[in-house]
């Protein structure tokens, strides 16, 4: 089956700004990726390419089969877009903007009044529905701006930061939308907030300076970077004997004691990567003759794995410079 | 067309939806309407030349010099600077359809408020009785010169909003094109009387032209003139829409 999005090498260069710099991946149909990176990493530009606002500097971008420059007003007629900040025309009632944003997309007149109900209905705008968009609160603006996005049955979802500027009880609210959405669209949604992303979408692609670093489920970047996955063992014995006992244990790294106020001894076991050697401590410790009281796994975020692959890749970088400056 | 059709009355919508569009119509009518009495007032005091409605015609570019800036400034300014742009741009219709609607519906609310003049039309024919019977040709040609020249200022004030982010700005610039086309060259066609460059600044001298079709004269010519005027400042405002492209 044929993706939903495919781009191909995409490079975006403003007057002296390279924002996107060979950027590929794909998405696809039915999918919810979330594309993570820290402000002016590239998300924005990627999705207004997507959405046919801007133009690409090279590259190749398509959306259901069709290439986004060639066939701009095909492309949008595929794609529900939810702009950075969610700009809507704050001087019209929210029912006079969704009959103007149907008639724009082409919602057939005969089906205008279905859609703008079950919309209203999904987005749970009927309390709101003759204010004026100016006067409503960010959250229901931001309602607002989803409702537009679904209303003419788009097989695409592009939400560019959809839960910024909300309060928390909003942002669950708006995160619990996106995730029912999610069964009937595919999303292609942005943010810098990991959790959020974590919580609502099946893949990850983390950008950062216009590359792509990973793309991957949740899980599997937090089985391949397991950054921070370590083991926490309270043992009562010896310091000295028990990190000797648990270093020898198969799959263990490395191993880190500190004396506790009490007669146990805290251990942070370090395993091989990709391994999970806790069955192994047990087995150790309890030959020794000892008692374990703890032996937990710190659950590794994304948040961590961000921050692990960003400062890699500045590493890479410095490493990119230095040896250029070696050469001169 | 369905997506033309919504953009219009969207255009339309928000000239009422704010206050805009009722100050623009409130102060166009104040100084027609002073004008109009004092025209009559004027022409009261004896037989003269003139009728009501040239001199009427000869005042547009009073009202023109700051209506066109007022019901132009906003149109592409403020979907730039307010980021609904983008809305716009993304959903399926093309540069051009946002750029003419916008036109369209400015040149509408112009028209609506020239159309509200009739009644003077009205009052005169009322008051004029059947011995001295209103002709009603220069009139009709009158409001043809009013529409055809208000239509292209309309069509330069809309180039301006596409140019920056900011009203005021857009407002100015409008403002000095109308100044440079109506009383510039109203008073380069006063200093060169005679020859050929007196001849260039009359052909393109709004006064001139409005003269004519207030006295009944349907010239063809300044009617391409403007028309033509009109689709070269829709395009450049096209492009500069699309401009963001080429950035």
């Amino acid at each position: 089956m044929q993706p939903m999005i495919n781009v191909e090498n995409l490079t975006k260069r403003y007057a002296g700004i390279t924002a996107l710099d060979g950027v590929s991946f794909a998405v696809n149909r039915g999918e919810i990726v979330g594309f993570l990176g820290p402000n002016g990493a590239g998300k924005s530009t990627t999705m207004r390419i997507l959405t046919g606002f801007i133009p690409a500097s090279a590259g190749h971008v398509q959306v259901a089969g069709l290439d986004v420059f060639e066939d701009s007003l095909e492309v949008r007629r595929h794609i529900g877009y939810m702009p950075e900040n969610n700009p809507l025309y704050v001087d019209m009632r929210v029912a006079e903007y969704l009959k103007f944003r149907a008639k724009i997309k082409g919602v057939p007149r005969g089906e205008r009044r279905d859609r703008l109900e079950e919309v209203v209905k999904q987005c749970g705008l009927d309390e709101v529905i003759n204010r004026i968009i100016g006067q409503l609160s960010k959250g229901f603006r931001q309602r607002v701006g989803l409702a537009d996005a679904l209303l003419a049955e788009p097989d695409l979802l592009i939400l560019d930061e959809p839960t910024i500027g909300l309060d928390p009880v909003q942002i669950r609210q708006v995160r619990q939308l996106i995730k029912d959405l999610g069964k009937r669209h595919t999303i292609l949604l942005s943010s810098h907030i990991l959790t959020e992303v974590e919580m609502t979408c099946n893949r990850v692609i983390i950008i950062n300076k216009g590359r792509i670093l990973a793309s991957d489920t949740p899980e599997n970047l937090v089985k391949t970077f397991h950054a921070g996955g370590l083991i926490n063992v309270e043992v009562r014995g010896p310091a000295i004997e028990v990190a000797a006992k648990l270093r020898a244990v198969a799959d263990v790294a490395g191993v880190e004691t500190t004396a506790g106020t009490d007669e146990f001894v805290r251990v942070a076991v370090e395993p091989q990567v990709g391994t999970d050697p806790r069955e192994e401590i047990f087995k150790a410790v309890a030959a020794s003759g000892w008692t374990l009281r703890e032996l937990v796994r710190q659950r590794t975020s994304l948040e961590d794995i961000f921050v692990q692959v960003m400062r890699e890749e500045d590493e890479a970088e410095e490493e990119r410079r230095e040896s250029k400056r070696g050469l001169r | 067309m369905r997506n033309m059709l919504a953009l219009l009355r969207r255009e339309l919508n928000a000239y009422f939806a704010s206050v805009l569009g009722y100050i623009v119509i409130m102060f166009f009518l104040v100084v027609m309407g002073v004008t109009f009495a004092v025209v009559v007032g004027w022409l009261a005091t004896g037989p003269k030349q003139v009728t009501a409605m040239i001199i009427l015609f000869k005042m547009f570019w009073l009202p023109s010099l700051f209506i066109v800036p007022a019901i132009t400034m906003r149109l592409l300014a403020e979907e730039k600077r307010a980021g609904t742009l983008e809305m716009l741009m993304t959903a399926p219709v093309t540069d051009f359809q946002v750029v003419f609607a916008k036109y369209l519906g400015a040149v509408m609310l112009y028209a609506l408020m020239w159309g509200l003049t009739v009644f003077y039309v009205v009052i005169l024919r009322h008051f004029a009785g059947a011995s001295s019977a209103l002709d009603l040709g220069p009139i009709a040609s009158g409001y043809v010169g009013v529409l055809v020249i208000g239509q292209f200022l309309i069509a330069l004030g809309l180039l301006a909003s596409s140019l920056t982010k900011n009203q005021v700005a857009a407002a100015l610039m409008s403002f000095a094109s109308v100044f440079l086309l109506l009383i510039v060259t109203n008073w380069l066609s006063s200093l060169f009387q005679g020859g050929q460059l007196g001849r260039i600044v009359r052909a393109i001298s709004a006064f001139e032209h409005m003269e004519n079709f207030s006295r009944g004269i349907l010239d063809v010519r300044p009617v391409v003139y403007y028309l033509s005027a009109t689709a070269w400042a829709l395009f450049t405002t096209t492009r500069i829409v699309e401009s963001r492209k080429w950035r």
